[in-house]
């Protein structure tokens, strides 16, 4: 009797050391690996990539009015977004075109919707340079324009399958897409080249809101 | 009185047992890569060769018992948290779990880590203070003159691995050629991610000239090629073109470089 209660006394001893020792040995820091805090838990259903959305990016960037924000503060309303850098003269005044096409027709609508320009040109696109470029394109208070981190703006790059590249004189190649992101951030609508029929943007657009 | 005896043992034994299993910090050796210039592969009419300044790079691929120790430290990198959107559903799948890559899978353990995406390897970099490298600064390096290969050249050897089949087991690092700069296994193993894979390679950025229609049929790109006979280097473009940020390939790993201070 008696030993059967130090054995179990034993066990006893053993199984709260184990229990020490485990959570002693699991690691409590949470550290951020990618560019910040990423959800603990995978929300996506395997294999697709509806429910993901871009607004998990902790990058922050800075408007033409030189504010801090996240692109989370899109959320709430669609987002047209397209990729440019000021300094390029053929395919990027047309890119913001299209987009400004876009904005005409949404008409009245357009108030729902976010417009959203994002540079290559970590460089030489500061605020003030993508103030001139807004007001020179006549781009109102529904558009924004983005200056970020060589690292911020290739990771959204990757992310919205966007090819670019910098020359040797600091001006880019790249491919031209114009994308929407529903209200919750989630890649909804991808179309790539210039002057492209805005008619399936636009439904697109509809079907989001 | 035998108890508090026994405890103490015990807790002796489980101290020694803990204090082995403690990860041992070591740092992955780096190495110098000199000062070049690196002529885009693809060239248009704008694109000139690009100065690339010297840099230190890994001297071999991260390892899967490397990527397991940030895989532990860092939770949303385990298999079963992983967000879709930075790696597909074949994150890690040699792995036996999230925090082990199995008793069976030993050979591996000082092989490259493979199946694993461009924001995994961007993070696992982060995580060490390094970085991924640039198209042109990995172009540089693995550039560098092999040391010990048959081959007459290197593109010889490259294209000679292209035609082997992937092996069944994935040789440990440093089992291919060092090259002059002291990197192991540039070409030979595996695939490496880059930091700006997605870069572009036939501009759309004309001005109007015969480039627009260049970009309309396949391979458009490969008349504008810095040297056509480089089929090899063609290859690896292309490869890299058709890479998305989350995919993970069962021969694509990745290696980090650091600015020199």
């Amino acid at each position: 009797m008696c030993k059967r209660s130090k054995i179990n006394k034993m066990k006893f001893l053993l199984f709260s050391l184990l229990t020490v020792l485990l959570f002693g040995c699991s690691n409590p820091e949470n550290k951020s690996a990618f560019t910040g805090e990423l959800p603990k838990q995978n929300v996506a259903p395997v294999g697709t990539i509806s429910s993901e959305s871009l607004y998990q990016l902790t990058d922050t960037f800075q408007t033409q009015d030189n504010k801090e924000i996240t692109l989370s503060s899109f959320e709430g309303k669609p987002t047209v977004v397209g990729m440019i850098f000021t300094h390029c003269t053929y395919a990027c005044p047309r890119l913001t075109a299209d987009i400004k096409n876009i904005e005409g027709k949404l008409k009245d609508e357009n108030a729902k919707v976010n417009f959203l320009l994002v540079s290559f040109d970590s460089e030489r696109d500061r605020p003030e340079q993508l103030k001139k470029f807004a007001n020179g394109a006549g781009l109102d208070e529904n558009w924004t324009l983005l200056h970020g981190s060589e690292k911020a703006v290739r990771t959204l790059s990757v992310l919205l399958n966007v090819q670019f590249e910098k020359d040797a004189e600091g001006n880019f190649s790249h491919s031209n897409v114009i994308s929407v992101l529903d209200k919750n951030g989630v890649l909804a609508f991808q179309k790539e080249g210039l002057e492209a029929d805005p008619a399936e943007i636009l439904a697109a657009i509809k079907k989001l809101q | 009185m035998r108890y508090f005896i026994s405890f103490f043992l015990i807790i002796a034994v489980f101290g020694t047992v803990n204090a082995q299993k403690k990860p041992v910090v070591f740092e992955k050796k780096m190495v110098l890569v000199t000062a070049g210039k690196y002529k885009p592969f693809f060239s248009t009419k704008s694109n000139k060769p690009v100065a690339v300044a010297a840099f230190k790079m890994d001297e071999t691929a991260v390892t899967n018992q490397e990527f397991l120790e940030f895989v532990k430290a860092n939770p949303q990198w385990r298999r079963s948290k992983v967000n879709r959107l930075f790696a597909d559903t074949n994150y890690l799948r040699h792995w036996k779990s999230d925090l082990s890559i199995g008793e069976s899978n030993k050979k591996i353990y000082n092989s490259p880590v493979v199946n694993v995406s461009w924001f995994a390897a961007e993070a696992y970099c982060k995580w060490k203070n390094k970085r991924l490298a640039t198209v042109a600064e990995w172009e540089l390096a693995a550039r560098g003159v092999p040391k010990n290969i048959k081959q007459k050249s290197l593109t010889d050897y490259i294209l000679n691995w292209y035609t082997q089949p992937n092996l069944p087991v994935l040789p440990n690092v440093k089992s291919t050629y060092q090259n002059e700069f002291g990197l192991y296994d540039m070409n030979g193993l595996i695939w490496e991610w880059t930091f700006n894979f997605n870069s572009f390679i036939a501009s759309t950025d004309s001005r109007g000239n015969d480039e627009d229609e260049l970009k309309n049929f396949c391979a458009a790109g490969a008349l504008n090629v810095s040297d056509k006979s480089d089929y090899a280097t063609y290859l690896r473009f292309s490869y890299r073109a058709s890479l998305k940020g989350n995919y993970c390939i069962p021969n694509l790993g990745f290696r980090c470089a650091k600015d020199l201070k």
